[in-house]
């Protein structure tokens, strides 16, 4: 599964900017909203459960938060860079910079693990995660998204 | 009586050198069991000239050898550990001997010109893994590999022999009575249930046997590790001299022994290593020395072929057809697959073709010789490098102690352990140790005080501490320097993070639907994974749900889970070649293939 298949041009919050873990999910389920035209609330709530269940920090500065919507009909994603790190209860207890939320249809239990576990894979690429660091233009941080060869390296 | 000092004197040498021979092998990481077969071989006919060719002597020494490693494996095999691999270890250790035999009989047809009888007995000689070659090259260096995988090769190493004895020395009788396989099947059968049979039962009673002597007997603490093994070595005698597997059986005493509560349980460990490392020494030596290399080069060329074969193709083959309804994955299963060690086992049962004076005996033991040897050098070598690329290395949860374990007399209820103190330990930064520890003696520059009067701990300071038996993990934490968190770690326990105080109820709305039942909603995480593992769930255990596999990553000072990993590797293939799938994956893939199909 290729990382073009999830986001798209629009997707990419390049410098977003936020105070708190709580602010960065709320600016997240905006942004879903404008893309999939779900109510902001209802992908709000979702990914705030997944969070209680355990942070979606994974270290090393990278949160990929996700949840299931049965309103949604196809997986979304939102990718953001944020210019001040926020703190994300991580198991590194490291603040986050780089999100990666994953959304998907309440139906698609395999394709959404196998969605996540690419983003996974991408992001922990040290040379990808470098690079997303290094620049805040959308397109080229949609550019390395989506680059077929370096994702596949990864 | 000249000769007697001389034997003596030769024997000792040989036995030193190879136990010297083990710090050559830690430093560059040599297979030590095929050192010690070189140094045999080296010291034999061909080399420094000790001709030593009695083969039946040999066969004995070597069996006795076999039986002390095994009784060792046993009593290290924790009963957990037993049961969460003994399915799949069971079927490798008897269908999955029969499938390598055969098809290695195969490929001995054509490369060695042997009839398909004779190319049968080959194959079940090189049929087993090697207990001694298996328990050894998973622990040495200091890797902790996953529980389940080494539980399945050690339970398979430890119960494969008795199947590969029993197929060797049936068909070294009907070739040796010239009869066919159809005539001989009927009682084949019986005799194999004889043996097994035997073998369990006799080995459970004597597993009982010796912990209830060494409970009721007041024996000396220096005769109790005596009682023990010779009490193993009566079982294992008894049950072969009225025909059971006398190898199974010491196996099971070994496994009931080792899992219940004795006296002087420490002592016995540590006499049982030794003992260990002298069978391994004196069996692989004696070995060597049997063997007449000037002998292997005129087979060398079909005998490396087979190696080959049998490392590459009927190992990965015959394994992977017996795991195929188990649940382990594409890593899990390759390791299986790779970790087929030959050992002294197969080269012990290489002489049985000529104790029964079968035509080409020497050939087998010829073959099987090349065989052992290539085997120990290609995965014997890559063990370590391979088991920590498919990431199935424990990352440590603690950092290195250094700790001692005492017996004291008389009870089974209390243990005396001593720490030494090390840097970056909690300890040092001025964590406490709790009371029911009862820390008791300080040791500091050589002086000895009482813990009260010693203050705060420092470094190299001794701790001597009483503890009731089965705390002591949680000490070894205090005492243990700090580890840092790699990144192999994302690797081993899966991206994710969960709380396991958290329901069943959550975890199946973010990862479902369908992944629990409406009973296991309603529980918490931790109490999910230690309904499926069937006790307390521990660092590193693994429970697999629906197509997410839940690992505990941290535990906290009593042992709980504190955090759990989620792995999604089950739907991530690890390689786009189809190998090593198990009959669960091979489904999903038809399906989704013929879902891609449709669309």
């Amino acid at each position: 599964m290729a990382l073009a298949d999830l986001i798209g041009q629009n997707s990419v919050l390049p410098a977003l900017k936020a105070n708190s873990k709580k602010q960065l999910l709320q600016e997240l389920a905006a942004k879903a909203s404008e893309v999939t035209g779900l109510a902001e609330r209802e992908v709000f709530d979702v990914i705030l459960q997944r969070e209680r269940l355990g942070s979606t920090g994974v270290g090393n500065g990278i949160a990929i938060p996700h949840g299931k919507l049965s309103s949604l009909d196809r997986i979304v994603g939102i990718f953001a860079r944020l210019d001040q790190p926020v703190e994300f209860e991580a198991l590194d207890d490291q603040p986050v910079d780089l999100v990666f939320l994953l959304l998907a249809p309440e139906g698609a239990g395999a394709d959404h693990l196998k969605a996540l576990s690419r983003i996974a894979r991408v992001m922990r690429d040290s040379d990808m995660v470098a690079k997303l660091r290094a620049t805040d233009n959308a397109a080229s941080l949609y550019a390395f998204l989506t680059d077929e060869k370096a994702s596949n390296a990864a | 009586m000249d000769t007697f000092y001389i034997v003596t004197l030769a024997s000792m040498s040989l036995i030193l050198i190879a136990a010297f021979s083990s710090l050559l092998a830690e430093r560059f990481g040599a297979p030590l069991l095929l050192l010690f077969l070189l140094i045999g071989l080296v010291a034999g006919v061909d080399g420094l000239g000790i001709d030593f060719s009695n083969n039946s002597a040999a066969y004995m020494l070597g069996s006795i050898a076999l039986a002390i490693i095994l009784f060792d494996s046993g009593y290290g095999t924790s009963l957990q550990s037993f049961r969460q691999a003994a399915m799949p270890a069971l079927t490798l250790a008897t269908v999955g001997v029969l499938f390598t035999a055969i098809l290695f009989g195969l490929a001995a047809r054509f490369l060695l010109g042997f009839s398909w009888l004779e190319g049968l007995l080959l194959g079940s000689i090189v049929g087993s893994t090697d207990a001694a070659a298996v328990f050894f090259l998973l622990r040495a260096g200091g890797i902790n590999i996953q529980d389940k995988v080494r539980s399945t090769l050690e339970v398979e190493s430890g119960t494969n022999d008795p199947m590969a004895i029993f197929l060797t020395a049936a068909l070294v009788g009907i070739i040796a009575s010239g009869e066919g396989l159809e005539s001989a099947g009927p009682d084949l059968l019986i005799l194999f249930v004889e043996q097994i049979g035997l073998g369990l039962v006799l080995g459970l009673g004597g597993g009982v046997l010796i912990v209830q002597i060494i409970r009721r007997v007041p024996v000396e603490r220096g005769l109790a590790p005596i009682f023990v093994l010779s009490l193993a070595l009566l079982v294992f005698a008894y049950t072969s001299a009225i025909g059971g597997s006398g190898f199974l059986a010491v196996y099971v005493a070994g496994i009931y022994a080792g899992n219940k509560k004795m006296q002087s349980k420490a002592s016995i460990r540590r006499f049982q290593e030794g003992m260990t490392w002298l069978a391994q020494i004196v069996m692989f030596l004696v070995l060597g020395l049997l063997a007449t290399p000037s002998q292997f080069p005129q087979i060398a060329l079909p005998a490396i072929g087979l190696a080959i074969f049998l490392v590459f193709i009927a190992r990965p083959l015959a394994v992977w057809l017996c795991l195929l309804p188990f649940d382990l994955n594409q890593r899990e299963t390759g390791f299986v697959a790779w970790v087929g060690l030959r050992g002294a086992v197969s080269i012990l049962l290489a002489i049985l073709p000529i104790l029964g004076n079968l035509e080409n005996g020497q050939l087998y033991f010829n073959t099987t010789f090349i065989v052992v040897m290539v085997s120990l050098a290609i995965q014997g070598w890559t063990i370590k490098p391979i088991a920590r690329r498919l990431g199935l290395i424990v990352p440590p949860q603690i950092g290195a102690i250094d700790k001692l374990e005492l017996d004291l007399p008389g009870t089974a209820n209390h243990e005396l352990l001593a720490y030494r103190v090390v840097a970056d330990s909690p300890v040092l930064r001025g964590e406490r140790i709790p009371r029911w520890a009862r820390p008791s003696l300080v040791i500091r520059d050589g002086k000895s005080m009482r813990y009260q009067y010693a203050g705060r701990l420092r470094e190299n300071d001794q701790v001597y501490l009483f503890i009731a038996p089965g705390y002591s993990r949680l000490l070894d934490r205090l005492f243990a320097s700090k580890v840092a968190v790699s990144a192999n770690d994302t690797e081993f326990f899966g991206t994710f993070t969960i709380d396991p105080s958290r329901s069943g109820e959550e975890l199946d709305r973010a990862y479902g639907p369908g992944l629990l039942s409406d009973a296991d909603k309603s529980m918490t995480i931790a109490e999910l994974m230690e309904q499926r593992l069937g006790g307390k769930p521990d660092y590193a255990d693994r429970v697999r749900i629906g197509r997410i596999i839940l690992i505990v990553r941290q535990t906290d000072e009593q042992g709980a889970a504190k955090t759990i990993g989620i792995s999604l590797e089950p739907v991530a293939a690890v390689s786009r070649l189809p190998l090593f799938l198990n009959l669960r994956e091979i489904i999903q893939m038809v399906r989704d293939y013929a879902r891609k199909r449709q669309t």
